[in-house]
């Protein structure tokens, strides 16, 4: 009797606790949503008149989709590049046995822990002195110095789970080394290539401190979302803002779904 | 294509029970130190061989060197006349299971045991048809084909593995202890299997185990390791009756082993029993040696005049083996294990005279 009550209790404020964590994450979202559907300039609660103004305006804006394609562009470039990079690294981190193993798996720490905006400062003044001009490529560069190696880790803990023997049957069941790679490392180790490849595209999406130093005349969403909200403020920030949330939450779901689908028709075909 | 002309040259026509693999001085060290150590070994064509020995003892490293894993450091892996020492493990009619089977877990089952099939370019109505025809061989029902491979039991998997190695088509198989993980009922019942599959296919497997007794259970020859050396070889039968080393005996089970010695005015005698003389027959050449007494070969008898060797000992505590059961007895400080179909011995605080006759013991050198 005891232990039910008590146990009652315990559901009771887990549940309560959950929902106080959803409203401190979330409100700030809805709040900045609802910012961007009213008519007035600024924003004051409640809100006296409705309106999508901000968001047309925002759709139709010539500089706001170049913005955006920016922010896609560098964000893809990231995504493929950083995940290639990182898969392989990821072998060296946790599969392979080698000489200076140890000091890899700490070197590729440092980047992470390295403030991004003295990193994204000791880029600009690195391109500057080779000579690079800076444009969206050199932001791109940026972000995978410090993405690639979040995107290693994340990889790295599903390599960690492989179980080499698989590799070494495929071989003694007459596989080379590249059906070996295609038919059981790769599918084997999909979803935490899968994983590291949303860490790899919402980390660049969303990545202020690198870009603005290295993006030079490309502007990319979070930078002119920072550069307008220290000058010349408009409700087309919280309506960007709200629009990048919705649009990173659409990446979410549909990398989800994916995986579930491409799970389901490998289950029911063969 | 290339790789099948390959493989079919390597292996030429040989006959059943002559010599298909042979281990000449195989060596192999791992930074020096020496961890298999000069073994000659034959294994036959269809037989069921296998290689028992405490871990450590170096018999998964002979089967890695067989299925192409490791090399030797030194010594020659031959197969119907020519050497594979150097042939990479998917260049060799050798395929293995392993000990945790390493099953594909992102494939179902039929997917696994076509595995080797599609990568021989197999059309894929051959390989389903194959494919249903091995799960079958192994008791595995049809509708398993579709079924994830990571979602089956342990006795399941266990028939996955084996069909999926005999997809390969190997000409050897090399089993890597695959049932040590399996509890005791269903590895006896999936030994008799492998047993039947193995006398139904035709196919040579060499199996490694810690126990002996699963060894003798389905084997048709035996080879004991023991630290790299490979002490003996023979069929269980030969194992049983005839170890050559009190390692040998005692790794079957329990036996009784004592140290034993000529005496200067004839016989033996031995520091386990005091003053007593040891018939031994027949009479060894060696001076000093072990003599095995097997829990089965001892009796209880009335009289000294019963057995050639008689021993006093006190019962100590009794265990049931089900159909059998087994005593533990004393004699001065010397511990005796003996086995009786069933009965008592004794009571436990009077004496008991335990017996043997000359030519139920085994004289060893060590």
């Amino acid at each position: 009797m005891e232990n039910t009550r008590q146990s009652r209790a315990a559901r009771d404020f887990i549940r309560v606790w959950t929902v106080i964590v959803l409203i401190f994450i979330y409100l700030p979202v809805i709040c900045d949503a609802l910012s961007s559907l009213s008519k007035s300039r600024y924003f004051s609660f409640p809100i006296k008149r409705w309106s999508m103004d901000w968001w047309v305006k925002t759709f139709n804006s010539m500089e706001i989709g170049e913005l955006v394609r920016n922010s896609l562009v560098i964000a893809f470039a990231v995504t493929i590049i950083s995940t290639v990079i990182a898969f392989c690294g990821a072998l060296a981190f946790a599969r392979y046995d080698w000489k200076g193993k140890k000091f890899f798996q700490k070197a590729i720490l440092l980047p992470i822990f390295f403030p991004q905006p003295v990193l994204g400062l000791a880029l600009l003044l690195w391109f500057n002195s080779i000579g690079v001009p800076l444009s969206w490529k050199t932001a791109a560069f940026a972000h995978l110095v410090w993405i690639t190696p979040i995107v290693t880790l994340v990889i790295a803990i599903a390599v960690y789970g492989f179980d080499p023997a698989l590799e070494d049957a495929a071989r003694d069941l007459g596989a080379s080394r590249f059906q070996i790679f295609r038919m059981v490392t790769l599918p084997v180790l999909w979803p935490g290539v899968w994983s590291g490849m949303l860490f790899a595209f919402l980390l660049s999406w969303g990545n202020f401190p690198l870009s603005l130093y290295t993006t030079g005349i490309d502007n990319t969403v979070p930078k002119w979302l920072y550069s307008k909200m220290v000058a010349g403020y408009s409700p087309m920030v919280p309506t960007l803002g709200t629009m990048s949330t919705l649009a990173a939450a659409v990446v979410m779901i549909a990398g989800g779904a994916a995986v579930y689908f491409i799970r389901k028709a490998r289950s029911r075909n063969s | 294509m290339t790789d099948k002309k390959t493989q079919e040259d390597q292996v030429p026509e040989i006959k059943a029970g002559a010599t298909l693999l042979d281990l000449v001085h195989v060596c192999r060290s791992f930074d020096g130190v020496p961890v298999i150590k000069d073994v000659n070994l034959q294994i036959r064509k269809n037989e069921f061989f296998t290689l028992v020995g405490p871990s450590g003892s170096g018999k998964t490293t002979i089967l890695k060197m067989l299925a192409g894993m490791d090399q030797p450091t030194t010594g020659d892996i031959v197969l119907g006349g020519k050497s594979i020492s150097a042939l990479p493990p998917d260049k060799r009619p050798t395929c293995m299971v392993f000990q945790f089977l390493a099953l594909f877990p992102h494939m179902t089952v039929g997917q696994n045991i076509e595995f080797p099939m599609r990568i021989k370019g197999i059309p894929r109505d051959k390989r389903v048809y194959r494919a249903q025809e091995l799960m079958d061989m192994v008791a595995l029902p049809e509708k398993y084909y579709d079924k994830n491979v990571m979602k089956c039991s342990g006795g399941e998997r266990q028939r996955v593995a084996i069909a999926r190695a005999f997809a390969y088509d190997p000409e050897i198989l090399l089993f890597d202890e695959p049932l040590s993980a399996i509890d005791a009922k269903l590895r006896k019942t999936l030994q008799r299997e492998l047993k039947e599959l193995h006398r139904k296919s035709g196919k040579t497997f060499i199996y490694i185990t810690h126990s002996l007794e699963e060894a003798m259970f389905m084997s048709d020859r035996v080879g004991v390791l023991r630290s790299g050396v490979l002490e003996q070889v023979g069929t269980p039968e030969e194992i049983y009756r005839h170890p050559n080393s009190s390692f040998v005996a005692s790794f079957i089970g329990d036996t009784n082993i004592f140290p034993v010695k000529a005496r200067p005015q004839g016989g033996y005698e031995s520091p386990d029993f005091p003053g007593m003389e040891i018939k031994i027959a027949p009479t060894p050449e060696l001076l000093e040696g072990k003599l095995i007494v097997r829990p089965e070969s001892l009796k209880v008898v009335k009289d000294p005049s019963e057995a050639d060797n008689v021993i006093r000992c006190k019962l100590r505590d009794s265990f049931s083996l089900g159909s059998r059961s087994q005593y533990l007895l004393t004699s001065g400080k010397k511990e005796i294990t003996l086995e009786l179909p069933h009965g008592a011995c004794g009571d436990g605080t009077s004496e008991v005279l335990l017996g043997w006759n000359a030519q139920d013991a085994i004289f060893v050198k060590e």
